[in-house]
């Protein structure tokens, strides 16, 4: 077992340890993969880009800013012509300009109290990307945000940062598209939501390091009061990827609609911890998470809905469905609520089953091969999750990374 | 909606009827927990070698051990060496003939409703009465001897039976399970023990009605039922206690053992000393309940929970045999300072095995209400299946409910579904209900008791009334 | 028998009911109709006691004041609405909901209830009126029940029932025709000397089942208009457009058509 930390300076990450199974959140994750990693500063030098792992890259027809290894890289970020009201920058350059736009997500007070890994993202991920949309302009243009994990000298996973501020009445679209290339290390990102009222996000993530690496991910979002957060998942790649979502409705009458779909194979396990919070009156929720689990993979989904008290008027629903493709496939999955008003509708389902025999034969006795019958029908479960993304260079995108995935 | 709120506020406030303590001449042993207290026990009770053996490693396994912290309760520290383990009624259990019973205890158990003369019984149940630590009388001995059913106190069948308990004893539950288990299998007092042969169906329900009575005492009773191949039991477990200022500790394990074909029906109405709404006093009931169900057997659990300040129990089948069957069918109410934390675990190892689970949460006044329950299919368990539906009821604003359920699937054939809700009484439905004529508290008792309905549905005849009333007694009371 | 007088009804703030009079002697039959949102269904609520109306005037029933009594007490004075939307009560049995219902309105007028095996007869005799099956009995309250079936059910506690007051709000409404035959056949079985009714309805066609001894016209929460049933003919072939329009904007050279004054 290696440290957790590579840091000479080790006061900021002083008496960090791994989580364990025991930790609620951390019950079905692969301790021994976690336990390989370490985190420390970024490296003095970066490797460069391997141009296979450059066309992963969806090439969306707008702003891109690329992090290699926790480092924003200004030869692979594209600033361009900004439209108006948008507003790009590197955390270097933030601190200088609009510091008030990372003080929560730099708060150390909030992150040491937090896990093991978000206390190191604050302490190491000290650059990364601020998306900033001034009050009442709407941005046409996708804004992406690459983030590149390749292992380096120092062999540790890098941490990088995500900050999105929509002043009132903005609205705007984010891509974070998260990969990496080699044999081990990966990727800790975190990315700070604050929407403004009435303002309208459109996040996607795309997760897809190498099958040997590990990601960590976690969305942090708080929503002013008529906002709208849409929220895509595509976790699809590394030994372990986990993604988390904190969503709190802090404003009347927000809303958010987070939807997922992790597809495992080999010995992947892909594990998605989100939890909404209703914290003001008449706040709607929906979350929708699909798991496809094939070979010996593993799935999890912990979701929580957390009716605070005085949320009158919530109105929550939570699905998580999984479809299980092998023997050795696991789904674990646990719907959580904990309502402590009584002006509320809330529901959740959760089931766990394979492809519908019905359908399958259904499809063969139209001619259909048995294998290419399966593809359609994985794929039509898939679709009810990609289908919620309005772009269509990604909807390709999705829908080509996922035909390698049940090829 | 204020309206209703002070109306639900008036409805939980309702009192407790069983709340009076009956002055019994008590042995009772001094406060503590030691090893010598474990041998003092066993001794009392004239044990076998084996099984003082048996407790003493129980007791060490627990003394290693960790009160469980995960349930989503708050806890008073519970002085395990401040209570005492042993208390019984002086007079000696009386076994043949129900006139020998201390006129004290009978009239104990007509006030409960509890009649012990055969003659005066509800048709067709034989009961066994637990008071504080020991059974003092079974019922119906006689019939159920005709059929080869073995019923009676757990300290008898230790005697009467050796091997049988031998065999079964914490075969289901071991001894190290939990730290309440842990606890009850080094202290456990007495309890019932049920033994249906191959073939046979039981001709009567089976009941046991426990019944705290003294003061700083724990109660650690041991429930042992085993059924053999094709056969059938129905049994039934009732509980009330006085109402005191203290907390009391109630730590019970159960074990059934249901083999091939096999059929066991356990339901419960719970109705220990709640505490008052200020949260004082009341049982602490940390309870182990668990089956398993051989080849096609079917273990069916139905509990209705409306008493103890806390409620920390989780009445669950391994579904051991191919083909077998586990259902859990639960109405727990909190109201007043009530916590309950309660649920099942179906754990799925054979093959064809289905479970269902139906729970009914109802939060009320500043009860805290959760459900808690794992489902978990293993490999070998080709083709399970599982449905669950969880529904919450909120009756005020000060009240929370809470829905935690782990699914752990790891094979595809299995088809699980977990369904849940949360609601409070829809104020339409008041008002449909008011305008055909309904006060509004003959409304919420109707539309409670609705919400519950599939589960007491599952309970044998009187025990659904049983049940419906007190679900209204807690709910109800001082409006009219 | 009712007397209705200046009836105003608001919600929040927002007035729905501008000032309702109206008088409807024992035995009659009146039907109010009216375009969305004019206030037929907030009166049917105003005369049963539902929650969150500011309410004004005067109601009477049999000269008791109706509007002082929460809702169970005014139908145990004889008050029955016929709901548009009958709630679902799921795990409630339809057949004891009724007996609860009718023993309850028994014990408040200090009569004696209703043993199970009486009620059943009576229960029987109303599931005939309306054409229902046993099994309808023993389903929960509305839980899963079609649109028909639930209306259907209102018919059938109404008949258990036995009121001085029917009111029927929208009964007619998402009837297919032998469910509108079967409920308006009830409904005239019912009918009796002893029995008023208010026929809430938007549409002349439950008129031709149910024939009304007054019609009258309800826009923006008054009655501006009063006939005998060759109103409601009259509104199947014009509309509310005249009456709409006169209350909506105010054109004095629009004629004031239909029916005389």
């Amino acid at each position: 077992m290696t440290a957790i930390s590579t840091a000479d300076d080790q006061d900021m990450v002083a008496g960090l340890t791994y989580p364990t199974k025991r930790d609620e959140g951390w019950r079905y994750a692969p301790h021994d993969v976690l336990r390989q990693l370490s985190f420390g500063p970024p490296a003095a030098s970066t490797p460069p880009l391997p141009p296979a792992l450059g066309a992963k890259i969806p090439a969306l027809n707008g702003p891109r800013i690329v992090l290699l290894n926790g480092v924003v890289d200004p030869a692979l970020s594209d600033f361009g012509a900004l439209p108006a009201g948008l507003h790009l920058s590197t955390f270097v350059d933030a601190r200088r300009e609009q510091p008030e736009l990372l003080a929560s997500h730099l708060d150390n007070n909030v992150g040491l109290s937090a896990d093991t890994f978000t206390a190191l993202n604050i302490a190491f991920g000290q650059n990364g990307a601020v998306v900033h949309v001034a009050s009442g302009h709407t941005i046409e243009v996708p804004v992406q945000i690459v983030d590149i994990a390749l292992p380096d000298e120092t062999g540790g996973a890098s941490c990088s940062g995500v900050v999105i501020h929509l002043d009132d009445g903005a609205s705007a679209t984010v891509v974070e598209t998260r990969i990496g290339g080699g044999d081990f290390g990966g990727s800790n990102t975190r990315t700070t939501i604050t929407l403004g009222a009435q303002a309208s996000l459109d996040h996607i993530v795309l997760q897809d390091v190498a099958s040997t690496q590990v990601h960590l991910g976690h969305v942090d979002a708080t929503q002013g009061a008529g906002s709208v957060l849409r929220a895509h998942l595509f976790n699809l790649g590394a030994r372990y990827g986990r993604v988390g979502y904190d969503v709190c409705l802090a404003g009347e009458g927000a809303r958010a609609e987070l939807t997922g779909l992790y597809f495992g194979i080999g010995n992947q396990t892909l594990d998605q911890q989100v939890t909404v919070v209703h914290g003001a009156p008449d706040c709607t929720s929906r979350q929708s998470f699909r798991g496809i689990l094939d070979d010996e993979s593993t799935g999890v989904f912990n979701g929580g809905i957390d009716v605070r008290p005085g949320a009158d008027g919530t109105d929550a629903e939570q699905s998580n469905d999984n479809l299980l493709l092998s023997d050795r496939a696991e789904a674990n999955t646990q719907p959580r609520l904990e309502i402590l008003a009584d002006d509320v509708v809330c529901k959740h389902g959760a089931t766990v089953g394979q492809l519908d025999s019905n359908a399958l034969y259904y499809l063969r006795t139209r001619g259909i091969p048995e294998a290419e019958a399966r593809r359609l029908l994985i794929g039509g479960f898939a679709d009810q999750a990609v289908d919620t993304v309005d772009n269509e260079i990604l909807r390709t995108w999705i829908t080509e990374r996922l035909r390698r995935h049940d090829a | 909606m204020s309206e209703t709120l002070r109306e639900i506020k008036e409805l939980t406030d309702a009192s407790y009827e069983y709340g009076f303590s009956t002055d019994l001449d008590t042995d009772i042993a001094p406060p503590g927990l030691t090893e010598d207290t474990v041998r003092l026990i066993s001794a009392k009770k004239d044990e076998p070698e084996w099984l003082l053996a048996w407790r003493l490693k129980a007791f060490e396994a627990w003394k290693s051990m960790d009160e469980p912290d995960w349930a989503k309760l708050e806890i008073q520290p519970i002085d395990y060496q401040s209570l005492s383990y042993w208390a019984a009624p002086t007079q000696k259990p009386v076994l043949d003939s129900m006139d020998d019973v201390d006129p004290d205890i009978r009239d104990m158990f007509d006030k409960l409703g509890i009649p012990l003369h055969e003659q005066k019984m509800l048709s067709n149940v034989a009961v066994d009465a637990i008071v504080d630590s020991v059974s003092v009388t079974t019922t119906f001995k006689k019939t159920l001897a005709a059929a080869g059913v073995i019923f009676c106190s757990f300290s008898e069948a230790v005697q009467d039976h050796p091997d049988l308990v031998r065999e079964h004893l914490g075969s289901v539950v071991p001894v190290r399970d939990n730290f309440f288990a842990a606890l009850n299998s080094a202290v456990f007092s007495d309890g019932s023990f049920c033994y249906i042969p191959a073939g046979v169906r039981c001709p009567m329900e089976l009941s046991t009605y426990f019944r705290i009575n003294s003061q700083n005492t724990g109660q650690f009773e041991r429930t042992l039922i085993i059924a053999e191949d094709d056969s059938h039991v129905s049994y039934l477990e009732g509980c009330t206690a006085p109402q005191r200022d203290e907390n009391q500790l109630h730590a019970a394990v159960v074990e059934l053992v249901a083999k091939d074909r096999s059929e066991i029906k356990y339901s419960t109405v719970q109705n220990w000393y709640p505490g008052d709404e200020n949260g004082v006093g009341g049982i602490y009931n940390f309870v182990t309940k668990r089956g398993r169900a051989h080849t096609e057997a079917k273990i069916s659990w139905t509990q209705v929970e409306t008493g103890s300040a806390i409620t920390w129990k989780y009445p669950s089948v391994i579904l051991q045999g191919d083909r077998s069957v586990g259902e859990f069918y639960s109405v727990a109410l909190s109201s007043k300072r009530q916590q309950a934390d309660t649920g099942t675990k179906m754990i799925h190892i054979g093959a064809d095995t289905t479970s269902s689970i139906i729970s009914k949460g109802i939060s009320a006044g500043h009860g805290q209400n959760t459900y808690r329950g794992l489902v978990k299919v293993l490999r070998s368990a080709k083709n399970a299946r599982n449905y669950t539906q969880c529904d919450s009821l909120l009756l005020g604003s000060e009240c929370g409910a809470h829905t935690i359920p782990y699914i752990e699937v790891k094979n595809p054939s299995a088809q699980v579904e977990h369904e849940a809700s949360t609601s409070t009484v829809g104020e339409d439905q008041l008002y449909y209900c008011r305008q055909r004529g309904m006060t509004e508290e003959d409304a919420m008792s109707m539309i409670v008791n609705g919400f519950c309905r599939e589960v007491f549905d599952e309970l044998p005849m009187e025990f659904a009334v049983e049940a419906q009333r007190l679900l209204s007694v807690s709910l109800e009371g001082s409006v009219g | 028998m009712l007397h209705v007088e200046s009836l105003t009804a608001s919600i929040g703030g927002t007035p729905i009911l501008n000032g309702l009079d109206l008088d409807i002697g024992s035995g009659e039959i009146h039907a109010i109709m009216g375009p969305n949102g004019s206030g037929k269904s907030t009166f049917a609520h105003a005369l049963a006691g539902r929650d969150g109306y500011e309410i004004g005037g005067t109601v009477t029933l049999d000269g008791v004041d109706l509007l002082d009594l929460e809702p169970e007490a005014r139908a145990a004075a004889g008050v029955f609405v016929g709901f548009q939307y009958p709630v679902e009560i799921p795990g409630v049995n339809n057949m004891y909901f009724l007996r609860t219902a009718l023993n309850s309105v028994r014990r408040a007028r200090g009569e004696t209830e209703i043993g199970a095996r009486d009620f059943l007869a009576v229960a029987q005799d109303a599931m005939d009126l309306v054409e229902m099956k046993q099994d309808f009995l023993h389903r929960a309250v509305n839980a899963g029940f079609s649109g028909g079936e639930k209306k259907r059910n209102e018919i059938l506690q109404m008949a258990v029932m036995e009121p001085r007051l029917a009111v029927l709000d929208e009964t007619d409404s998402g009837l297919d025709i032998d469910a509108l035959r079967i409920v308006a056949s009830g409904v005239n079985a019912l009918r009796g000397p002893e029995r008023s009714m208010i026929v809430i309805t938007h549409y002349q066609r439950l008129l031709d089942y149910i024939k009304p001894d007054f019609v009258h016209v309800l826009v923006d929460g008054r009655i501006v208009e009063s006939g005998d049933h060759t109103l409601a003919l009259h509104l199947e072939d014009h509309g509310y457009a005249d009456f709409v329009n006169h209350d909506l904007d105010d054109t004095p050279e629009r004629p004031l058509s239909g029916a005389a004054r």
